[in-house]
């Protein structure tokens, strides 16, 4: 069986690589041409970091030290696994069209 | 003998997305020019702001307003590595921002016509890069 509370930290983590990329190209851009529309795209794709981060962080203090959180979490954790690989696939996508 | 036919509603672009949901307004004067076209100001943006090389890409298409050059100039006048250029073309190309002239080889490139109408949209980008 898959553990799914895994399986979404490694989405994360991908998450989190394919944003750092995503953020560098944005803020290339952003030392050329300085403007609303780069600096949101900046603001935007580093908020989406944050919230990769945080589930980081979830998964390394809170589930990981306390063993009744565990088993709740581990109830949902088919959920949270579906959300992050749906934004991996999703940041993919940006990422192509980005870099292309 | 009974056909039932359904008529499926046609949905356009310009009634799923309202013409003024992506305009930007001018952050200090409150103004907006009503002329442009907002979604094409959109893609612009995005194509030039948005993207790897977007500044070259936008340097592309200033050289392109005064006249049809093909790629080769383009490399010389903007000192790029030919490929570069080729590639950069060919994604504006296919965003229909600019056309070939003729089919043959070495055809020079010049604007389309939306981006013709939407001039002043790549001035005011090119105002922003200034000469950085």
């Amino acid at each position: 069986m898959i553990d799914f509370m895994i399986a979404a930290v490694i989405a994360a983590l991908a998450n989190i690589v394919l944003l750092v990329i995503t953020v560098a190209t944005y803020v290339q851009n952003m030392r050329l041409i300085r403007s609303y529309y780069t600096l949101g795209l900046v603001l935007v794709a580093t908020l989406l970091m944050i919230q990769n981060v945080v589930i980081v962080i979830f998964w390394a203090t809170l589930y990981m030290h306390n063993s009744d959180l565990m088993k709740s979490a581990d109830m949902v954790a088919h959920y949270l696994f579906a959300i992050n690989i749906v934004q991996t696939a999703g940041l993919s996508i940006l990422l192509w069209i980005t870099r292309r | 003998m009974f056909v039932f036919t359904v008529n499926f509603p046609i949905f356009s672009f310009s009634t799923i997305i309202p013409r003024n949901v992506f305009c930007f307004i001018d952050s200090f004067t409150g103004k907006n020019d009503s002329k442009l076209d907002p979604r094409f100001k959109m893609i612009l943006w995005s194509i030039i702001a948005g993207t790897r090389g977007g500044v070259n890409r936008a340097k592309i298409l200033n050289l392109l307003v005064n006249m049809p050059l093909n790629a080769n100039k383009i490399a010389t006048i903007l000192n790029l590595d030919h490929k570069t250029v080729i590639h950069h073309v060919n994604i504006l190309t296919k965003n229909e921002l600019i056309i070939k002239e003729e089919k043959n080889y070495a055809a020079s490139y010049k604007l389309t016509q939306i981006m013709k109408d939407n001039q002043i949209v790549l001035t005011e980008i090119m105002e922003k890069i200034g000469t950085k």
